[in-house]
């Protein structure tokens, strides 16, 4: 196990910057989620700290080591890759030993080190098996297999659960928390899902455009997101945004329409132009209140969600209570002032 | 109603499961034209040297049923096991050296440099020569006095070479030319197999903490090995029948030096007319010929990690 501390990194690929001077620290045994869309450098920062892409500036620790232009095999770290990229022509087993084999371990040492970890993963049947005799699910425990056999000081994943359908994705959601949890391995793991973020990690960094969002354990961002990017990409639903001004203690939308706030912000925020944030699960049914016609409803059974026109306004709302509400119905919801999130419209900054 | 109906069509389909073999009489009109061309040119040909292998036949003169004398004959016979040696040193080399030559520019034209897709086009030339031109070609170039091979060997400072002249030169000089114009067919096998090759286990395998040698060694050879057993199935066949290259050549000279089964075969059947021990010697390459593919086609079989089924 290590620390790794992330100094100024950047990344060019020619003129294209992609990563613009990144610091996170991660702390022994920690488990660190870098979360974000698709094109905003995580997987490239991944794949710099494992050594698979060269770093343009800025430097990498793993531990006391300074690895930021170390070969990969030199790192002692593990990574475990979206495809799993298992080697096709060895046996379970093989793939599992073969780092060990390289390091010229006896193989009586390889061998124990195979079942122990085939038994934390329940592979012990597969062994002799080739990888395309595997499901995912199992393919994916081998990629996780072969990880854990190196104990390396670090362990990385790239996106592990993305090719996996949705039922085997929680399963090995938990499984992979699981064997963190008994192992104990500094890991690093990248995925774009925010919901894998929140319920796996230590601490999050939400990553945009190649620079970092936020940094901080996963409820510090859903309950103090820093700005409008984390509140719209942490918490599923999204949050709803709506520009408007505060006047006379109130939230005025664009649209006209009246919004609550807690009275210490209002007196304070009073002429400023703001983005309103509320996330759809802090929305109440009511029987008075703001007044909205349904424009859509989705049941799951433990919910609804639904959409809401109000004065022109589109307000998204998650209830936990059964109503039978259709389109075009007419309700009436009341958001709670003290889950009210306010931002600069300017800069999108939390206020 | 669509629980009878889809039970209905379940009895359907296991009657008409059932009816081929009362109704197979009918298809043989289709079949008729495959089934006497195949008999013509493959199946009367074949019975019909059978016969002969069991028979003395020499043009011109009465067949007489000798059962398997010609076959004691071809046990006893020095000449025949000296061209089946020469069969298994030239079909040998020939495989091996354009495996290995091969394999080495398929891995360098997988690179990527200038002017590459150029010099691959080159490289394949030879391979769309035909064999009585390549062997005329080679011919001169081995010529002991003429040839630009001693020319260019005088520069090194190597004295004039006898290459198909001399009885210990022959094979290695005929298998030589084999090996210039089949390499590319293995450059281009194997840079099929190279381009087939999963590229995401290298990452794994910088890693896991391998080496160049090392990714090549445990991940390339391995992955590819499907593709050299092709090559190695190609090239056998092709190598052990070899004909046209070596009569052009040397017509199994100087002596016999590098007469091989076909060529012996080739002398005995149509320049002795000895049809019956030449039909003997046919069904024996036969059935070496065979034995070979067999042996070629499980190991292929071994080699095969795409092909692991699903359990």
């Amino acid at each position: 196990m290590a620390t790794v501390n992330i100094q100024n990194i950047q990344k060019n690929y020619g003129a294209v910057k992609v990563i613009h001077g990144i610091d996170i620290d991660i702390a022994d045994g920690e488990f660190v989620v870098l979360v974000g869309p698709s094109g905003c450098g995580k997987s490239t920062l991944l794949r710099m700290i494992a050594g698979l892409e060269e770093v343009s500036g800025g430097e990498i620790h793993i531990g006391s080591r300074e690895v930021s232009n170390m070969p990969a095999r030199d790192r002692d770290i593990a990574m475990v890759f979206q495809n799993y990229a298992l080697y096709p022509h060895m046996t379970v087993a093989d793939n599992m030993g073969f780092a060990l084999k390289l390091k010229k371990v006896p193989a009586a040492e390889i061998q124990t080190k195979v079942k122990r970890a085939a038994s934390i993963l329940g592979l012990e049947a597969l062994l002799d098996r080739y990888p395309k005799q595997l499901s995912g699910g199992q393919r994916q425990r081998v990629a996780m297999g072969r990880a854990i056999v190196r104990d390396p000081q670090v362990f990385l994943f790239d996106e592990p659960l993305s090719n996996l359908d949705a039922k085997l994705r929680v399963q090995m959601r938990g499984e992979i928390k699981t064997m963190h949890q008994r192992i104990g391995t500094t890991t690093v793991y990248v995925t774009h899902d925010q919901v894998e973020a929140m319920t796996m990690a230590d601490k999050i960094v939400v990553l945009h455009g190649g620079f970092i969002e936020q940094i901080g354990a996963p409820l510090e961002l859903y309950d103090r997101p820093a700005n409008v990017f984390v509140a719209g990409f942490i918490g599923s639903p999204a949050m709803n945004f709506i520009d408007g001004r505060v006047e006379e203690g109130v939230f005025r939308t664009t649209r006209g329409l009246i919004l609550p706030l807690p009275q210490a912000v209002a007196e304070k925020m009073g002429g400023r132009d703001l983005v309103y944030g509320i996330r759809p699960e802090h929305i109440r049914a009511s029987t008075h209140g703001i007044e909205g016609r349904v424009t859509l409803v989705e049941g799951t059974g433990s919910e609804i969600f639904t959409r809401l026109d109000a004065d022109g306004e589109d307000i998204a709302c998650l209830f936990r209570e059964r109503f039978d509400i259709r389109f075009g119905d007419t309700v009436f919801i009341e958001i709670d002032p003290s889950k009210v999130h306010l931002f600069d419209k300017q800069t999108g900054r939390r206020i | 109603m669509a629980s009878v109906s889809i039970e209905n069509s379940v009895a359907d389909a296991k009657q008409k499961r059932s009816r081929p073999s009362r109704l197979a009489p009918n298809y043989w009109p289709f079949v008729l034209p495959a089934l006497l061309v195949v008999s013509a040119v493959i199946v009367f040909p074949w019975v019909f040297t059978l016969w002969m292998s069991v028979n003395s036949w020499t043009l011109g003169q009465p067949r007489t049923f000798i059962g398997f004398a010609n076959y004691v004959r071809l046990a006893q016979d020095m000449r025949f096991w000296e061209s089946l040696w020469h069969t298994a040193t030239y079909t040998a080399l020939s495989v091996v050296l354009p495996l290995f030559f091969g394999t080495l520019a398929a891995l360098i034209f997988d690179a990527k440099f200038p002017f590459r897709g150029l010099l691959r086009g080159v490289f394949v030339m030879p391979m769309m020569a035909t064999p009585v031109a390549v062997a005329l070609v080679w011919t001169m170039m081995f010529h002991p006095q003429l040839g630009v091979l001693n020319y260019l060997l005088s520069f090194l400072g190597i004295g004039p070479q006898e290459w198909i002249y001399n009885q210990f030169t022959v094979i290695p000089s005929l298998v030589l030319v084999e090996t210039w114009q089949w390499t590319p067919l293995v450059m281009l096998i194997v840079l099929g197999g190279l381009a087939a090759v999963p590229r995401e286990p290298y990452e794994s395998a910088e890693i896991d903490g391998a080496n160049a040698w090392q990714k090549f060694r445990y991940l390339t050879m391995p992955m590819i090995a499907p593709f050299l057993m092709i090559a190695v199935i190609i090239r056998s066949i092709d190598a052990i029948k070899s004909f046209d290259i070596i009569y052009a050549m040397t017509q199994g000279g100087p002596g016999t030096a590098s007469e091989t089964i076909n060529i012996y075969l080739y002398n005995t059947a149509f320049a002795y007319y000895d049809i019956g021990y030449g039909s003997a010697m046919a069904v024996v390459f036969f059935f070496i010929i065979i034995a070979l593919s067999f042996v070629l086609l499980m190991v292929r079989q071994r080699a095969n990690w795409s092909d692991m089924e699903t359990k």
